[in-house]
């Protein structure tokens, strides 16, 4: 940390594009003076304010939860408002996560991509009949529920796709995000849905067998999501229905 | 110029839980509908929310709707209206119960029931002791809630238009809403989407403050939209300001800290809400606190080198409940304040949170209006529901948690009322007029235009600036009086800001330039409004306003107990009664009293 009165000034490099205006990707840099508790975001809105209203990034909660705003940093996949500049050297690097579809500088359209996941393995609870409103809530083990819960906190920040080998050799793989969806959904009593039912869903080289367990995604999920446990515990279980 | 028009039976514009709320009803029921929204659904602010939502289910403690019923009223300083509380309060174990079933992971109790913790302002007994009323998901009640109402939706289909940015209401000659115009962020093109019904569910706009808990997204489009388009907007001089933001950053530290167990403390250590509240302590509702600790700062109790915050303290609190329940606030704690709450008190500052005024609907999400003579006609095809609205539940002072559920209660509602106006044919598709898309047309070529002009962030800053300085925690007569003078001023110059990028492709600049359209009749609505009403009552509270036997804690009611409507066109203002009555003969009116906790 540098002492206090004696701000750093930073560099943001950034790898600029356009794909619509078909010029090559470039980079940029940008100079910035560091404040106290200072995160990429504050930067990027600073960059943005003084200095280039055209440069795209997405942000709107400014505190984690959302998800929007993944990038590359250093290289390495993480949300910038939880980037604090003072963990980085003077000179930041800057660009857009890889596999989703470019928007534009480090907006990617992780939306789109979140939503055909949801749609392909229907990450939603299956049940025969709605149970009647007027009922009340089913009791659940509080550690049962926390289970779950801890599997819901996914914020769909896309971080563990852009840093997950497989995904860049084959773009059908559901990623560890869609595995761990299974697993959440799996882990569900209100979910009906049996083994079988998911197996037909990730027991192949697009799911479950296709991850090559290098872990990309585990070290880089900012929601420290049990990502490795996961994938591991529902491969074994998904093997033993494939002998069936 | 010839501009692309998409028609639907239902266009729902806003994509947080109010509107995804909606969106369900409507697509599990069959309709067109379409969702217009600026992020992708799961960004949108309720993503944030973290404390939880009410309802009287008793799971940990004693409770009935009464009880809710009750605080509600009393939480709103009267300016409620019982009719539509009644029913909020009522439904809520059935639309929490329902969530439950979507998939919703709460936390849960030792015998497999829905956790709940207590919260500020809900109370057992009609404000005896503090309640267990909120049902959570550890501190991301918010996120988990979205999620499992974006799944449903999923699997109900329903077609969003993400980065889409809606502009303005279409009106036809009757005042009938028949749609919106949209500008498709990606290229900058503005279209119709034509409608039977339109229903706003576009959030807050807590960004017209300098010092805010909300998202930049919050820039209260829906409001500025009805504004514009002649629906007035109902008492937006309340605001609420949440005692615990992070000092400095704005962040908000939930009041599920303050149900868990954390304690606020002055310079002296001492917990000074013991003075202020001493049935409900940390836990009286948020007004109240926001003040106390503004009056601690004020009288020089405050903490730091600067003496201009205080301290939430929960370090007596054990690790493992910290880690358990509030995880989330820990990782804010030590992010944006530096401190890990477990070891160390977080700094914290009143920051503007939550905006209780809005667009005017009843219990049923229609939007309503003074028509010859009576104060509550519907506009024909038009709805709102969630923050943006003004049901009216949270009068003067929204307690916490109860937003959450508004967003439930009333998305569903206005959902069902939208479902059933179409089924039984009242919803038809009524002819646009010509001239349909020409104000949305003429404020994007103005943009393109305009020269010599304003920088969008400098008026948005003064906008901000004076906002605070003018209408913040404590009102000053002359402050007011001033405030609205400047507002007006600064409302003049957004009239001409001008954006230097002018490409047509994800213009940021442009989409904000647009959004300051609409904060700008927020605090005009918000000032104006305030200046006028001449009395304390709940999150408004004067200096001129006097504390005696005919005015509890400065409360007007002979001349006051009534809600505001401002107009935009010529900042007019208007009045119309508080519904007393609640809505069935299940419960008897609460009378007025004195608000003490
Ligand atoms: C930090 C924080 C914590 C909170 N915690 C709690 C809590 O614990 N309990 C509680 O009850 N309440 C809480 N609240 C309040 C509550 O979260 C909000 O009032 C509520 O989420 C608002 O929901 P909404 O659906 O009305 O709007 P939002 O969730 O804000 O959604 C607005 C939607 O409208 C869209 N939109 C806006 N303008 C346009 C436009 N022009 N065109 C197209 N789309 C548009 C946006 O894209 C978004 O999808 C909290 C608020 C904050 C800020
Ligand atoms: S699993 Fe982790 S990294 Fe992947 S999308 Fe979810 S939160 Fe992001
Ligand atoms: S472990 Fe599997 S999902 Fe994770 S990064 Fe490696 S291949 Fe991708
Ligand atoms: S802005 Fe929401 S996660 Fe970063």
């Amino acid at each position: 940390m540098s002492a206090p009165g004696k701000p750093r000034s930073l560099t943001l490099r950034i790898l600029r594009s356009a794909p619509g205006a078909h010029v090559e990707p470039q980079w940029q840099d940008f100079a910035v003076e560091e404040a106290e508790g200072m995160t990429l975001f504050i930067a990027l809105n600073e960059i943005r304010q003084n200095l280039d209203p055209s440069l795209q990034f997405d942000f709107v909660c400014r505190a984690g939860i959302c998800g929007s705003c993944g990038m590359l940093i250093d290289g390495r996949p993480g949300l910038a408002c939880r980037t604090l500049t003072k963990d980085h050297g003077a000179t930041i690097t800057l660009a857009p996560l890889p596999v989703f579809e470019l928007i534009g500088d480090l907006s990617v359209n992780t939306g789109k991509w979140m939503r055909g996941t949801a749609e392909r393995l229907e990450t939603w609870i299956h049940r025969q009949q709605a149970p009647a409103l007027t009922a009340v809530e089913a009791p659940m083990e509080p550690e049962l529920a926390e289970a779950i819960y801890e599997l819901d906190r996914c914020i769909e920040c896309g971080c563990c796709v852009a840093g997950c080998g497989t995904l860049r050799m084959r773009e059908d793989f559901v990623g560890a995000v869609g595995l761990n969806k299974i697993a959440r959904f799996r882990l569900d009593p209100r979910d009906e849905r049996s083994d079988e039912d998911f197996y037909n869903l990730i027991g192949d080289d697009t799911g479950v067998f296709g991850c090559m367990s290098l872990l990309g995604c585990h070290d880089v999920c900012p929601k420290g999501l049990p990502l490795q446990t996961q994938i591991a515990f529902l491969r074994r279980k998904m093997a033993v229905v494939g002998f069936k | 110029m010839k501009v692309a028009k998409r028609t639907f039976d239902a266009v729902i514009v806003g994509a947080g839980g109010a509107g995804l709320r909606a969106a369900l009803q409507l697509s599990e029921a069959g309709l067109k509908t379409a969702v217009l929204t600026k992020v992708f659904p799961t960004r949108s602010h309720t993503v944030a929310a973290q404390g939880g939502v009410a309802a009287s289910l008793g799971n940990s403690t004693e409770d009935n709707w009464h009880w809710h019923m009750y605080d509600t009223v009393k939480g709103s300083d009267w300016l409620g209206d019982q009719d539509a509380i009644e029913f909020m309060v009522k439904k809520a174990n059935e639309v929490v119960v329902e969530l439950e079933h979507y998939g919703m992971p709460f936390d849960r109790t030792d015998n497999g029931k829905i956790y709940q913790r207590p919260f500020g302002g809900h109370s057992q007994n009609y404000g005896q002791t503090p309640v267990s009323r909120s049902c959570a998901a550890a501190d991301r009640t918010g996120h988990a809630m979205l999620h499992a109402l974006y799944q449903r939706n999923v699997r109900a289909n329903t077609q969003f238009f993400v980065e889409w940015m809606a502009m303005d209401l279409i009106r036809n000659a009757d005042g009938d809403v028949l749609g919106v115009t949209a500008m498709e962020m990606e290229t900058g093109e503005v279209s119709i989407f034509h409608a039977k019904a339109t229903i706003f569910a576009t959030g807050g706009a807590g960004r017209i403050y300098y010092s805010s808990t909300n998202a930049f997204i919050n820039t209260g489009d829906g409001v500025g939209m009805a504004a514009r388009a002649g629906i007035p907007l109902e008492d937006m001089e309340f605001w609420q300001f949440h005692p615990t933001g992070v000092a400095g950053a704005g962040v908000l530290i939930t009041e599920g800290v303050r149900g868990e167990g954390g304690i606020l403390r002055n310079a002296a250590g001492e917990r000074f809400m013991e003075r202020y509240a001493p049935n409900l302590k940390d836990l009286a509702s948020r007004d109240i606190v926001s003040r106390s600790m503004v009056t601690e700062i004020n009288e020089g109790r405050g903490c730091g080198t600067e003496k201009d915050h205080v301290l939430l303290d929960i370090t007596h609190l054990s690790p493992e409940t910290i880690m358990k329940r509030l995880p989330g606030i820990r990782e804010i704690a030590i992010q944006f304040a530096g401190v890990d709450p477990i070891k160390a008190p977080i700094p914290v500052v009143p920051t503007c949170h939550y905006q209780m005024g809005g667009i005017p609907t009843n219990y049923k999400g229609q939007v309503i209006v003074p028509k010859d003579g009576n104060p509550n006609v519907p506009v024909a095809g038009f709805y709102a529901a969630g923050e943006c609205a003004c049901a009216s539940v949270h009068g003067a002072n929204r307690l916490g948690t109860n937003s959450l559920l508004d967003l439930l209660v009333f998305g569903k509602s206005a959902g069902e009322t939208v479902v059933a106006d179409f089924q039984s044919g009242q919803l038809t598709l009524k002819p646009l007029p010509d001239d349909a898309a020409d104000v949305s047309l003429a404020r994007i070529a103005r943009l393109e235009t305009q020269t010599n002009g304003v920088e969008v962030n400098d008026v948005r800053l003064d906008m901000q600036r004076v906002m605070q300085k003018h209408a913040g925690v404590f009102r000053f007569a002359d402050m007011l009086k001033e405030g609205v003078t400047k507002i007006l001023e600064v409302a003049e110059r957004a009239k001409h800001t001008q954006i230097k990028d002018k490409s047509k492709v994800w213009n940021t600049a442009r989409t904000e330039a647009l959004e300051l359209d609409n904060l700008i009749e927020v605090a005009k609505a918000t000032m104006i409004s305030a200046e006028a009403r001449k009395e304390s009552r709940g999150a408004h509270v004067r200096d001129d306003a006097i504390d005696c036997a005919e005015t509890p804690n400065g409360r007007d009611d002979k001349n006051w107990l009534k809600h505001t409507l401002w107009y935009s066109e010529g900042n007019r203002l208007d009045y119309k009664p508080v519904n007393l009555q609640p809505m069935s003969a299940d419960v008897e009116p609460i009378a007025l009293a004195k608000r003490t906790y």
